[in-house]
Formats: C-alpha cells, structure tokens, sequence
C-alpha cells in the first residue's frame, strides 16, 4: 500500500513561498551574469584588477616579511669629493720605499679606497725584492697600540705644548744629543744639521744590530768609514763565515735577488756556496758545502782561508773536518779569482780584516766587493753609543733625542743605557709606539708610520729613492723631520722641506709642476748626478795584528752565536702577528724564541729532543759571564756540539709596554698571560743582553759559556713535526750540477734525475720474458678519468716552481698570508698543528740513511726507516714551497658531497666556501695536505682576540676587500689568487687585447725575492711559464697517483762536486 | 607442526607453556621497575646528558674542540660513525638472513639484536652530522630541489652514498623491527589493566587482533622485508668502507674493504649483542629462552667472521708489500711499528687472537667467557677503525705534513655520551618493550622446547620398549 507522504526540505518548501518558488524556477540563479559584469565601467575605472590586486597583497606579504626580519645596517658614506684617482673596488698602486734600520726595499703599495693593503716589490728600480718582513710591515700601520698623540710625562699632550717643552729641555747645559739608527735620509740629515746648528744637539748613531767591525775594518785597511756593498751577482765562489747574507745579514733583499741570479743551471755555470757556521742559517741551509765551525774558530777559519790562497794566514785550532772544508773552499775561490767573494758575519775587528785581506788577494775589489766612497748602511758607532751611556749615567747629559731607535731594548747593557736615561733631564723619542726607551722618556713625539709619510732615501749613489705616503695619518702625529725642524725653530712641514733639499727653489706654486719630480715619485726614485768613484786603497797594515789576534782564541764547554731570525729580524715588529706566526724557515717553529742546540748534546743532557702538541721543549738555562737566560732547548740538525744558538729580536715588552696586542704571550683562552706581578708575558726573552762588547763592539757571541737543564719545559709550537725526506723521491728531485749538466738535453722525464715513474703491471713491459718488478709503465700512462678539457681552451693557469732557485726564506708565506686574509691563529693551535697557511714551504733535512744503505748493512726495513727519520749531522737541505696543486684530477673533488670544490674550466681547484658544509673529506683525501679547515671562527671566537687582526676593530683595515674572510667549518685553500686573474682578465677585456704573460701573477709568484715561482697561463704558447714547463728539470710533485697538477717543480740542483 | 630431532639441544628450557612465555615478557612491563634497572638508567642517561653537553659545546665553538689538525681531518668522529654502523649489523642479520635461513635460534635474541641496530645506527648517524663544520646546513646532502640555482648535490662522494646508504637501512630496520613488534604489543594490550598503558599499547599494536588473515600478512610482510633488508646488511658497510676505499689515501685506498668491513661489522654486532643479552637475560630471569647453545651459536658466527677479519688484515700487509708502492708499504709498516702501533696490535689482539679462543668449546659455551671476549672484541674493532684512519693519514705522502693525533676531551665526551644515549635507549626498551619476540617464540614451543624433546625422548623410549 502506497504510503502518501510528502517529504518537504524546509519550511520555506511546505508553505511555498513566493521567494521559493522564484529560485525553484531558476535552478542555476545569474543575477549578475558575466557580461553584465564585465560591463561595469566602475572595473574600469579601479585601477587596481584582480591580477594586481594579487600581486600587491603578495609583495606586501613579503614585504612586511621581510621587514620583520632584523638585517645589519651596513652604512657607506659616498665621498663628498671622490678623489679623481680612486675607484671604489679598483686598487692604486703608489712607488714607495722601505727602510728600517736594515732592510732597505723599493717598493709598491697597493691602496684599496685609499687604504695600503699589500707591499710588494717594485722591480722596475732594479733594487731588491721584498721578503717576509717587509711585506708584513703593512700590518703595523693599522696597530692599535700606535701612539694617537703627543705624549708629555705619560699624558696626552698638543704639539705646541710639547714644542714648548723640548725646546726648553733642549736650553739646558751639558751635552744635548740626537740619538738614532743609521739616518739614509738627505732630508732627515739635512735637517738634524739644522737642529745641531739652531740647538747645538749632537748625532750619535747607533744601530741594533752592529756591523761595527766591517766598518772599523773597512777605515783600517782602506780609509774607509763604510759598510762594503757586496755585488753578489759577479760572485762565482761566495765564501760565507756565519753571515746569513740570505736571511738577516747586511743589505738581505739586494744580496738574495742578485745572488739568485747566478744560481741557474740552465746557464751551464752556477755560483758556489760554502757557509761556515755552527747552527743552521738560512744561508747555511742553502750551501752547497756546509762546514760546522764554532764561533770562536771563526776568526782561524779566515786565517786559514787566506793561508790557503796566498799562504799570508796561518793554520790554528781546527780540526780534520773544518779543514776540509776550507780547503774546499778555498780550491773554489781561487778558481773564481777575482769573483770570488768571502763575507763574514762576525763583529769582530780582526776577522773582518782577515776577510778584506782574502776579498783583496782574490782581486775581488772593485768586482765583488766595492768599497763605497760614501757612507750609507750600517753607519752605527758604537764607540760614540758607549760614550753617550756613560756620559749619560755621570749626569753630563742634559737632553737626550732618540730618533727611530730603541737602545732600552737592543743595548747590551741596556740596564746600563736606562740608568744613564733616568738622569737625562729632558728626553723625547720618536717612536710609533711608547716601546721599551720611548716609555722612559720624558716626551715622546710620535713619527708617521712609514706609508703616512714622505721620504727620501739614498742607499746608491746614483739615486734617491722616494717614500710616498699612501694614506693620510690615522692618528695625530708627526713626521720626526718635521720634529726636529720644530724644535730646530724652523716651522716648515717635511713635504716641503724635503722638496727644498733636492731643489732649493721649490715652492708651494710649484708643487705640481715639476716634471722631473713627479716622474720621480711616480718611478720611486729621482737619478741623481753619478759621482766619479774613485778606488780604494789596501793598505793591508792592520792584518798581522789581526792573525795575532785570533790565533789564540779558544772556546769552552759550550759556544754561543746570537742570530736572527729571518720572520723576526731585530724584534722591531715583535707585535706583527703574521710575522709571528710565519715559521722560521729552518726550525719551522711559530711564535716563539728558543736555544738550538745539537742533538748529540741535548741527549747528553737528558733533554727533550721530540718536540710535538704533547711533548713541550725542555727549558735550559745559558749562563754568559753571569747573566743567564732561560728558553726552551731546540733540537737542531746541523748544529754543531759544544754550541748553542739563541736568536735576538725577542722579549719585547718586558716591562708592559704598548707595543701591540700580539707582542705578548696568549694562553689557551685567548687572554694574555700575566706573571704573578700582573705583567703580561712576552714572547720569548730578550737576548741582547747576552751579546757582550769587545772594545765597545757587541760581539753577538761567546766563546764560553754554560748551558744547564732547569728540569722545567716549555711548548713550542712547531708546523713541521717530521723532518726528512723519507726516500721519497716522487716528492724532492735534486741532483748535483755536475749531474744536471751530464744530461742537461735530455728529453724531460728521461734524465736519471727527472725519470718518469713508473709503476708495476702484471704485463711483459720490457720484454725480458717474465713478469717481475722490473716491468713499469710510466705513471702517466695510467687513467681513470675523463680529460678536463683545459688544454689549448682559454686560459690553463699554471705555475713552476724551481727548488733550485728557492731559498725558503718566506717572503711568499707572508704575501699569501696578508692577500688572501689568512687567520692567524695563535701558538696554541699552530701547536695542535692547526695553521692555516695556504702556503707553506717544507723543509727537508737530508738523512746519512736510505733503504740502500739499510740493505747494505743488514737492517731490517724498520729499523730503516726509523734511522730515516734522523736528520744528518750535519744535512743538506731543500726548501719545497707547497700550496694546492690545483690538480686536474684532484682527489679533494670527487669526494666532496655536496659539490663545494670543483675544478673551473682555466685548470684551478676552486673553493666555494659557501656551499662547503665541512666534512673535511677533502683534506683527508689531498695528497698534498694544503688544504685547511676553519677550526673556529676566527674573526670573533675570543681564543684569537688578542692576535687575528680580522677582530681588531682598526687591524681590520688591512684584510683584502677582494678576497671573503671564511667563517667557521668551511674549508680553505689556495685558489691561486683568482681575485688577481680574475682582475688580469677583466682589465684585457676592457683593453680588449689578449692577457699579456705577467699581467696575471700570484702574491707569492710576485713576493719571490729570487724568481723561485713561475706562474701564468699554460695555454699561452709563450708564456714564461710554459717555457718553464716544458724544461727537462720540471717535474710533478706524486707524479705515480695521477692527480696531474697544474703546479709543477724544477728539479733542484746543488753545485756541489759529486761524492 | 614442523618435526625437529630429538637431540638438538632444546631452545627454550623448562617446562614452559604458553602463558610462561607471556608471563616471563610482560611480566617485567607490567610490574614496577626494579631498583637495578633505575641505578643503570640514572647512570646512562647522566653520562648521555654530559655527551650531549659535549655536542653542544661542540656546535656552538666549532670542531677545533676535538683534537684535530691540518692532517687528520677525521679521528674519532669517524672511528665512533663506523663502529656503531658496524654494531648495528648484527641485528638485521639476525632478523633478515636467519630468518630467511630458518634458523630458529634467532627467536630469542631478533628483537634485542634489531633494537640495538635502531640505536647503533642512531648513534651512528649523530656522527657525520656532528662531524660537519656547518651542521646547521647539513641538509645539503641531500638531492632536494633547491633555489640556490642549479646546485646538486655530488653523486661521485662516497659520503653521499653513505647517507642514502645509512638513511635507506635505518628505516627498512625500523620498519622490519616494528613490524616484529606489532603482535607483541597487542599480546601486551591485552593483558594490560591501567586505561592509560592499555591506551598506548593499543595505538602501538596498530589494532592487531590476532586472526589468521593478520598473521598471513605479517608473514608475508616479514619476508619481503626479510628480503630487502638482506642486501642491506651487506651494502651498508660496503659504502662505509668505500669513504675510505676509494680514496687515494695508502693504507685506504684498498678495494679488500667492503667484504672485510662487513665481516667485521658482523663481528661486532654479534660480540654487541652478546654483551647486552648476556646481562639481560640475567637482569630479566630470560635464562630459559637465551641459553648456552644461544651463545655457542653466536660464538660460532664470531669465530667465523673474526677470522675472516684475520686474513683481511693479513691480506693487506701482503698486498702492500707486493704492490711494490714505496708509500703503500710505507703505511702498513708505519702501522705496526710507528708511533700508533699500540693501537695495531690492540686491534691485532683482540680481533684475531681472541676469538680464536672460542675454538676450545669450553670457552665458547662459557658465559663469563663470552661476555669478557664479547667486550673485548669490541674494543678491537673500536681499534680497527681508529687504526685504518688515523694511522693512513697521520702520515701519508708527504712527510713535512706528518702529524700526530691528540684526542682531547670533548673528543671522549661525545663517544662516551653516545655509550650513554645508546644504554639509555636500550634500558627504556627492556623497560617498556616485549625483549623477547613472545608470539614467535610460541611457534617453536612445540618443536623446540625442553618438555617436547623430553616428550618425544620419551615416546621414542617407550617404542623401543
């Protein structure tokens, strides 16, 4: 039965209302239909539709976003005026010079928007390259501890007010003098004349380190108050008795560029060396015969030297060996006659005179040795010093200037120097910082650093070199020309003065008009008139007397010889943190001054002679005529027994002076260390003290003295732990000159000294029928890989470097260092063996061991190899400058995960440091260990606040704005400067001409003072570097696991005679 | 019902029926926990929260905290990643490979053994996060699609197939080990009486109500997983072992190493396992279900692995030798006479010599004995790694960059917090979780416990009779 029921979905449906009914009718209601709308011109009118509406509230979306989030506010203040010469992001290059007492450079400073950044060497002058610490230097422009003011009595002053006050000291009675190191400026001369004539102030000059005794012996036996120059690039034989002409001694960057010169062997003929010394110098580590010779036989070695060549000397005091080794040497002289060349280090009168009567019999004068006609290095008197001091201590002396020196730190007696200070009623100091002397001084008048200000100097007769400021004054100081004039009376400023001296009618309408100065600013230096050189007589009087006096000389139980170190010098950049943590080239040790001594004698004495993270130094005590000194004790191969080596240049700032952050010692946390009075500790101890004086002479070594362990130890932060080769002869090829010259056309990877290695197969190779390890293919013949197609497209950047012509001496470690903004990090992780040079160079000790003479003697394979850890007696050794070898099939590549090192298509291993993610698969996984990992964040972790310069608010001025500062857990290395090829490239784009060979060059390729490092582009048929290549000495460093470098070494060659 | 012979040994000991097995699991659950158990999680996880207090100093300053340097870029960060990887190999070889064999024995020991795997390798993959300079962007191993324009990751690293290795075992044994898990969990729901623990077994037994149709896909389910998870176990430490093979580094670069770090991995795992049953049995009175022949069974898996370790080691000595590469013999030679040879021979010791000793059956059935040689079986492979690491690298190629290696610290402190982590983990599970599979168990009752091989020794006496 149906069921009538009426289903009904609202009230609206049952009563049917009209409304209902009206949208029954009309299931799909259009009250407005489309056109309808559309049609409303009131759209129209809107100017905003639909799709912009979305757009806006999108872009307002992100924008409140956006504005919600916090971002820095970086702000740039445009120049008011720009300079016409400065482009933001274009680097200015401005010729300069460089003087400090002791090494003298022309150079160029590279200024980024008016800021100096980098020093390098300006090689159109022909004078000297740059080493470590003088591209270093720049850093100490941005030091905070600079003084900003005048200082009176401890306080910060005004000029007039100090003006006042060193003219009133300079009224008083009694001897008023002008104390400085060697002044080479004509301007600077010019005016301390005036200051003597307008005040009556006497010049004393006195150096910290003192060649005294060549130029006492150069008056003795030739009239003569100079310091010889030495024209090394004429020597064919260069006799060295303990100076390290490559290093610290004398004119360095001169003798190392113009000796270099002679050392090629592609020319047929290289120079020989032959040092004498007792602990490894620079110089020592780079002779091609090294003789180990106490200090006190020094003198008898250059008698004997001369006995063999004209029989005048005599024959005292030397055993077997040493007279090996003269005999050697003087076999080499007198097959080099008149280019020949004996220096000798020592300050010793009677030596030196030795040494002239050689240099003299060889017929070197006038071609080796020249003994100038005007005085120019090294003009120190010590005499005059020794009076002043005691003229100073008896109260004689009222006024005392001290100019660009600091005798507080560097006397000998430099207790002696500061008693006699405190009774000089008025003196004043130049000094950039309140240093050692400044801060005992009643005034001090802050000199410019030297790239704030103008300078003339004069080391060749021919030319005065120009210093031009680069920046205008950071602080409020003064030039010390502009000092002295002061208080001189004149009030003239050092620019004009200075243009006064090289043209008396110079005035300020004229400053930009004069053709010849500006070319000279522009060049570096102005020519000036060739004065007529006249000879210089021997007169030969004072020789018997000096064979007299070292006949007699004996040492005692131990021989001490105070060095320097070529990152130190004399300590004045003891607050450089990169010149600290550069390694000593020899030592390889950071941060730090100690005793070398020989192993033979440490073992003896039950010391330490591993020295690693875990294993501090022991500390001995070295004891010279009752004043002693405690350093750690250093394991130094080469050394000979019964002597010690300590080097000068350390323990600045033993009294807390402000000489900068990183002059003191830090500890684990970043804050300086305090001894128990509360004084910060310096690095090192001072070591001046131990030079003594014969005749007034500082004799920077002892002929007896004691060493005792102290049973206390002390770390030492070395980056090379392990010290020989190893046999490894796919690393280090070297040969003798004799060797080279045998082979000298064979084809590259034929010569016994450069075969091609080759690797076993399990294959007939050479056909003798069985299959045994004789059969090797050639390395190269191996491949996994797929080509990068790098070779004849575009660029192919690549470098070579000649371990013949590389002398380790840093300079390149230091440029790498300042133009890539390398952190520095400190002693204690250089001891966790944590630096982070991108460039470092290796230093091998030759070992009496290999597995030849292991076999030979029945040893097994181990005891072998840990008699090949030992480094000889007495070694040779090689200097191996390493950095990424941006290999074509680079092992760091294909591991990296996330693709953050890739290879670009000019052949260089890139870094991305923002993609890096820092598993360090890439380090573990390079051969060549040059890759290194941002530990922390250096620029702000506290462990580095007292000596990164990223965290020192104005250090920070010096980094290179091209090259990123990396941030914590990414990795770094070297990127083969591609800011500089990268700009090379743009410029020759701009030019449109193709890249010249040498417009696109490496800081380190740039800083190398001998031409050691070659680089440019590979696919440049004529390049330097292609020639260099492509010569029969070059090969790839681990040639046998294919990773096909793009860096590659000359095989080094030494001049000496087969064994 | 499946027929065993009369004189195996039995697996399950005493006369157990089927509600003993589920009392003996869920006893402990249910039950407060005892006092043991709180003094070893208080330890644990204090020693877990000082490792994570290490970690943390350690992303906060950066990895300079450990003791590494410019050459050993890696140390104990990845000696720690390879040994948990290499412990968490025991557990789904026990669960995949021996169930795929049948082999019954497994039954007592799959859950604790797949357990530790889940924590080894989360202990394990802590490590190359952590070892990352920039841990905060770690994500970038992955192949996602990203907006830094075309960047991708690097298919040719090594490393980037251990984190699709890693990833890829971790979840297809945490998948294998729940699956394991669920009809435990409902045996457990079952008997539980509070609403609240009731409520969250229930969730975790993924409403299993024990009926044929859900024990044939469980079945299924197992086996399939049995049988992905099987290359795993042998691909994992294979891809570990390429970080190392396939790099250019003497003393790495050794394609011996997949098959030798797999057998070492199963070494391990089993010697890891061997430690943790050996005190869980005693701690949970499971002495009937994991018994002598257990550990005799597992002994035989280590003497069988050590020993192919053994060679491995042996076979690289001689392929240095015979390669004729001055720096390839170099290597091994500066390993067991240089300045790490302590580590050499520690690994030499007790991952050759010692479980060597389990060929005198006494040792071998002993338990004190299996469970001092399970540590220190342990301790060599700890020793393995940080010798192929860091005695490869501290002096490779060029002898100017040789260095030494100073574990500090931080270094200790992360890998004894992982210990911490992992026991503390392992302590919740035994806690909370059924230790032993119960529902499998009761498979083998009937064929494999004592009462049955008394039964049918029985019945076979009584025909002969």
């Amino acid at each position: 039965m149906a069921d009538n029921k009426i289903y009904w979905s609202g009230l609206e449906e049952l009563d049917r209302t009209p409304e209902f009914e009206q949208l029954e009718s009309q299931e799909f209601p259009a009250e407005r239909p489309v056109d309808e709308f559309l049609a409303d011109d009131r759209l129209q009118r809107a100017n905003t539709g639909r799709r912009d509406f979305l757009k806006f509230m999108g872009f307002s979306v992100t924008a409140a976003t956006l504005a919600a989030c916090e971002t820095p506010v970086v702000k740039s203040i445009p120049y008011t005026n720009k300079p016409e010469e400065i482009t933001p992001g274009v680097a200015n290059y401005y010729a300069s010079t460089y003087y400090d007492g002791h090494d003298y450079v022309d150079v160029l400073v590279k200024t980024r928007e008016g800021r100096p950044i980098f020093v390098k060497s300006n090689t159109e002058t022909g004078y000297g390259r740059v080493n470590a610490r003088v591209n270093a230097s720049v850093l100490g422009l941005y030091d905070s501890a600079r003084l900003q003011a005048p200082q009176l009595n401890g306080e910060a002053t005004d000029w007039t007010t100090l003006d006042g006050a060193v003219q009133k000291g300079l009224s008083g009675a009694g001897r008023k003098v002008l104390l400085t190191g060697t002044v080479m400026s004509p301007s600077h001369s010019r005016a301390i004349a005036a200051l003597a004539e307008a005040t009556g102030v006497e010049h004393v000059q006195c150096d910290s380190i003192s060649y005294g005794a060549i130029v006492e012996a150069a008056e003795k036996d030739f009239g003569r108050r100079v310091f010889p120059s030495y024209d090394f690039a004429n020597a064919k034989t260069v006799v060295s008795l303990n100076a390290d002409f490559l290093g610290t001694w004398g004119d360095t960057v001169w003798y190392t560029t113009e000796w270099a010169k002679t050392r090629r062997p592609e020319d047929g003929a290289m120079s020989v060396l032959h040092a004498f010394e007792s602990g490894m110098s620079l110089t020592g580590s780079n002779a091609d015969r090294r003789t180990r010779v106490k200090p006190s036989q020094q003198g008898n070695v250059a008698a004997a030297l001369l006995n063999e060549i004209n029989g005048q000397g005599h024959v005292a005091g030397l055993d077997e060996a040493i007279l090996a080794g003269v005999k050697a040497a003087a076999a080499d002289l007198k097959a080099a006659g008149a280019n020949g060349l004996v220096v000798a280090g020592d300050n010793d009168v009677a030596t030196q005179c030795i040494v002239n009567a050689i240099n003299v019999a060889l017929g070197a004068l006038g071609t080796t040795v020249n003994i100038n006609e005007k005085a120019a290095l090294h003009q120190g008197d010590d005499a005059a010093f020794a009076t002043l001091v005691e003229d100073m201590k008896a109260g004689r002396v009222s006024a005392l200037i001290v100019d660009g020196t600091n005798p507080s730190y560097h006397a000998v007696d430099a207790a002696a120097f500061n008693a006699g200070l405190d009774k000089v009623a008025f003196s004043v100091s130049t000094a950039l910082f309140a240093d050692e002397t400044a801060s005992r001084c009643t005034a001090i008048a802050p000199n410019h650093h030297w790239l704030e200000a103008w300078n003339d100097l004069q080391i060749d007769p021919e030319r005065i070199d120009i210093a031009q400021p680069t920046i205008q004054p950071l602080y409020d100081t003064r030039h010390a020309t502009e000092s002295l004039l002061a208080w001189a009376g004149q009030t003239v400023d050092a620019y004009t003065f200075l243009r006064r001296t090289h043209n008396a009618a110079y005035s300020a309408e004229a400053m930009y008009t004069d053709q010849d100065w500006n070319t000279g600013v522009h060049n570096g230096f102005l020519a000036v008139a060739t004065p007529e050189k006249v000879a210089a007589a021997y007169s030969g009087s004072a020789l018997a007397g000096a064979l007299a006096a070292v006949k007699g000389r004996k040492g005692g139980g131990f021989e001490l010889d105070l060095y320097r170190k070529v990152t130190m010098g004399d300590g004045q950049q003891a607050g450089n943190p990169m010149l600290q943590e550069t390694p000593d080239p020899i030592t390889k040790t950071t941060w730090d001054n100690y005793v070398t001594m020989a192993r033979a004698d440490m073992e003896a004495m039950g010391l330490n002679t591993y020295i690693a993270e875990k294993d501090p130094a022991s500390v001995v005590k070295v004891t010279v005529n009752g004043t002693s000194i405690e350093l750690p004790a250093f394991p130094q191969p080469g050394q000979l027994p019964g002597t010690v080596g300590i080097a000068l240049g350390y323990g600045r700032g033993a009294g807390n002076e402000a000489i900068g952050k990183a002059a003191y010692q830090v500890g684990e946390g970043g804050d300086h260390l305090a001894d128990a009075e509360g004084n910060l500790v310096p690095i090192g101890k001072n070591a001046f003290g131990l030079a003594g004086s014969v005749e007034d002479l500082p004799a920077f070594s002892a002929y007896d003295v004691t060493v005792q362990a102290t049973g206390e130890t002390h770390p030492l932060a070395c980056t090379q732990l392990h010290h020989t080769i190893m046999g490894r002869d796919s690393v280090v090829k070297e040969t003798t000159l004799d060797g080279y010259l045998a082979e000298a056309d064979a084809k590259r990877g034929d010569a016994s000294w450069n075969r091609v290695i080759g690797l076993n197969v399990h294959d007939d190779i050479n056909g003798d029928g069985e299959i045994n390890a004789l059969d090797k293919k050639a390395a190269g013949e191996f491949d996994l890989w797929h080509e990068h197609a790098v070779d004849g497209v575009g660029h192919r950047w690549g470098m070579a470097i000649d371990l013949t012509s590389c002398i380790g001496c840093s300079a390149c470690v230091t440029a790498c260092h300042i133009e890539n903004n390398v952190p520095v990090v400190g002693k204690d992780e250089v001891r966790r063996h944590r630096d982070m040079h991108w460039m470092r160079i290796d230093r091998y000790y030759a070992s009496d061991w290999s597995k030849e003479r292991g076999a030979e003697e029945g040893l097994g394979v181990i005891s072998t190899y840990a008699k090949m850890e030992e480094p000889g007696a007495n070694p040779q050794t090689v200097h191996m400058p390493m950095m990424c070898q941006h290999c074509n099939h680079a092992p760091c590549e294909t591991v990296c995960p996330v693709a953050a090192t890739t290879h670009s298509n000019e052949g260089v291993n890139q870094m991305t440091y923002n993609r890096c993610i820092g598993t360090r698969y890439c380090a573990n996984n390079c051969p060549f260990k040059v890759r290194r990992f941002n530990w922390f964040h250096y620029p702000g972790y506290d462990k580095f606040q007292n000596l990164n310069p990223a965290q020192d608010a104005i250090q920070r001025m010096v980094l290179n704005p091209d090259v990123v500062v990396r941030s914590r857990g990414v990795m770094e290395k070297c990127s083969l400067c591609v800011q500089r090829t990268q700009g090379a490239k743009l410029e020759a784009k701009k030019a449109g001409t193709p890249l010249e060979d040498g417009s696109a060059i490496t800081a380190c390729a740039e800083a190398c003072p001998t031409n050691a490092i070659t680089f440019g582009d590979l696919n440049d048929t004529s390049s330097e570097v292609r020639a260099t290549y492509d010569n029969n000495r070059t090969y790839h460093a681990l040639e046998e696991i294919g990773v096909q470098p793009n860096v590659a070494y000359l095989t080094k060659v030494r001049n000496t005679p087969n064994a | 019902m499946q027929q065993e012979a009369a004189i195996r040994e039995p697996l399950i000991l005493g006369n157990k029926s089927y509600k003993d097995i589920t009392d003996d699991v869920v006893g402990p659950i249910q039950g407060a926990a005892p006092l043991g158990w709180k003094v070893m999680i208080t330890i644990s996880s204090m020693v877990a929260f000082y490792g994570v207090g290490c970690i943390l100093y350690l992303i906060g300053t950066g990895i300079g905290v450990w003791g590494l340097n410019k050459t050993v870029g890696w140390a104990w960060d990845i000696t720690n990643f390879v040994w948990w990887v290499g412990i968490g190999h025991a557990g789904t070889l026990i669960s995949a490979v021996l169930l795929l064999f049948r082999q019954k024995w497994r039954m007592a020991i799959n859950r604790s053994a797949e357990a530790m795997t889940i924590f080894a390798v989360i202990m394990a993959a802590v490590f190359p996060g952590i070892h990352m300079g920039r841990i905060w962007v770690s994500y970038w191993v992955l192949p996602l699609p990203n907006q830094f324009g075309s960047l991708w990751v690097n298919f040719n690293s090594p490393l980037l197939w251990d984190v699709f290795a890693i990833s890829t075992y971790f979840s297809v044994s945490l998948v294998f080990w729940y699956i394991g898990l669920i009809p435990d969990f409902a045996t457990i729901r079952d008997r539980m009486t509070k609403p609240l623990q009731k409520k969250i077994y229930s969730i975790l037994s993924f409403g299993w109500s024990g009926r044929a149709k859900n024990w044939t896909r469980f079945e299924e389910v197992s086996l399939v997983l049995a049988g992905i998870a099987t290359p795993l176990v042998f691909s994992v430490h294979s891809i570990v072992s390429m970080d190392f093979a396939t790099s250019v580094i003497p003393g790495w670069h050794t394609t011996i190493f997949p098959p030798y770090f797999v057998s070492g991995a199963v070494f391990s795992g089993f010697a890891m396992v061997q430690t943790l049953l050996l005190i869980m049995r005693k701690a949970m009175h499971l002495e009937n279900y994991i018994h002598t022949k257990h550990v005799e069974y597992m002994n035989i898996v280590i003497i069988v692995t050590g020993s192919i370790v053994g060679v491995a080691y042996l076979t690289e000595l001689f392929i240095s030798w015979y390669s004729g590469v001055e720096y390839e013999s170099y290597a091994f030679i500066n390993r067991f006479s240089g300045p790490y040879s302590m580590s050499y021979w520690a690994m030499m010791t007790c991952n050759v010599i010692s479980p060597q000793l389990f060929w005198i059956k006494k040792i071998r059935r002993s338990l004190v004995a299996t469970f001092i040689l399970s540590i220190v079986v342990n301790i060599g492979m700890w020793f393995e790694r940080y010798v192929i690491i860091l005695t490869s690298l501290h002096r490779d190629y060029v002898p100017s960059s040789w260095s030494e290696f100073n574990a500090t610290s931080i270094d200790v402190g992360v890998f004894i917090g992982t210990l911490g982590i992992f026991f503390t983990l392992f302590l919740l599970f035994a806690r909370f979780f059924p230790v032993l599979a119960l529902n499998e168990l009761k498979t083998i009752l009937k064929s494999s416990g004592e009462e049955q091989k008394r039964l049918q020794a029985d019945a076979k006496s009584n025909t002969n009779a």
